[in-house]
């Protein structure tokens, strides 16, 4: 029902390389240390991307994490969005954008909640308000 | 308040201000206070209403209760969920880590402030303004009189931030 066009590189090491598990009625779809994605990718569930590099376009219906050591280069679009680790990119959070104390932000972000803990780093441009008329509120 | 202000110490805005607030100490604007100017200062901490670019030499922090619209150039960076903020944000790389200072820089400085006596800060306020020990900080101060009394703008709810004005119309 929702249209996936992923091109996934994975390294032939680690075969545990996309894991779909239920978790909240929603999928999860997880990306390791060992794992790389790029392409564009929409995506009905919640998305964590734990290590590794992720680059392109990642339009998420759940959550988005970005962990700690973590290099993403994409546009990023999911409801709440956790960063703790670097991104590079346009972010859009339906909900909440939070920004741990390892985050890096590089981007322009519009969300409606803002959460920046101390020792984040953000450079960009930052929208607040309603995802959906965000006529300059 | 409208006009200029350089402040040799800490500051905790109340009310209205229009203008520029250049603070060397820390600048605390209450949950009540509108502020239309551009603020510079060591820590910022932003309970109210910020319309304006903001420097924090060292960190900003944007409580639930505050928001701010306008460009951000600070070291470090702290926004509490239910803040409300938009704008530019230039960190200019990572940001350095103190956890060890974050409360206490604020807590003795912030002392005299936090009582909220009309006193306290006045002497801080008036002192450098009255004594005009820098050049500086007697021109951009002479605007302010310009102020008291004049428009409606200088919606002064009796805080501590109208002390330079009080001073002020003995400089003229």
């Amino acid at each position: 029902m929702d249209t996936q066009e992923a091109v996934a590189e994975s390294t032939p090491m680690e075969t545990t390389n996309q894991s779909d598990s239920k978790r909240d009625g929603l999928k999860k779809f997880t990306l390791g240390p060992n794992d790389s994605l790029e392409g564009k990718l929409t995506y009905d569930g919640h998305m964590t991307v734990d290590g590794g590099r992720a680059e392109g376009e990642f339009r998420v219906g759940g959550n988005i994490e970005i962990g700690n050591n973590t290099v993403v280069k994409a546009l990023l679009e999911g409801s709440n969005v956790t960063i703790k680790g670097e991104v590079e990119g346009r972010l859009t959070a339906r909900d909440k954008l939070t920004l741990g104390k390892s985050a890096k932000l590089n981007g322009d972000v519009q969300t409606r909640r803002l959460q920046i803990e101390d020792g984040a780093s953000l450079n960009g441009y930052v929208r607040m308000g309603d995802f959906e008329q965000q006529a300059g509120s | 308040m409208i006009g200029q202000i350089y402040i040799e110490g800490d500051l905790r805005i109340g009310g209205t201000i229009e203008g520029e607030v250049e603070v060397t100490g820390d600048v605390e604007v209450d949950d009540m206070a509108k502020v239309k100017a551009s603020l510079a200062g060591r820590d910022v901490s932003i309970k109210g209403q910020v319309n304006g670019a903001v420097v924090a030499r060292k960190r900003l922090v944007i409580a639930r209760s505050g928001s701010l619209t306008g460009d951000v150039h600070v070291a470090r960076l702290i926004i509490q969920d239910g803040a409300a903020f938009s704008g530019k944000v230039s960190m200019g790389g990572a940001a350095e880590v103190r956890p060890a200072r974050a409360a206490e820089p604020e807590a003795p400085a912030a002392e005299p402030e936090v009582k909220a006596l009309p006193e306290a800060p006045a002497p801080i306020v008036a002192a450098p303004v009255a004594a005009a020990p820098a050049p500086k900080v007697a021109a951009p101060a002479a605007q302010a009189p310009v102020v008291r009394g004049k428009s409606g703008k200088t919606g002064k709810t009796g805080k501590p931030v109208a002390a330079p004005t009080r001073g002020k119309p003995k400089r003229r």
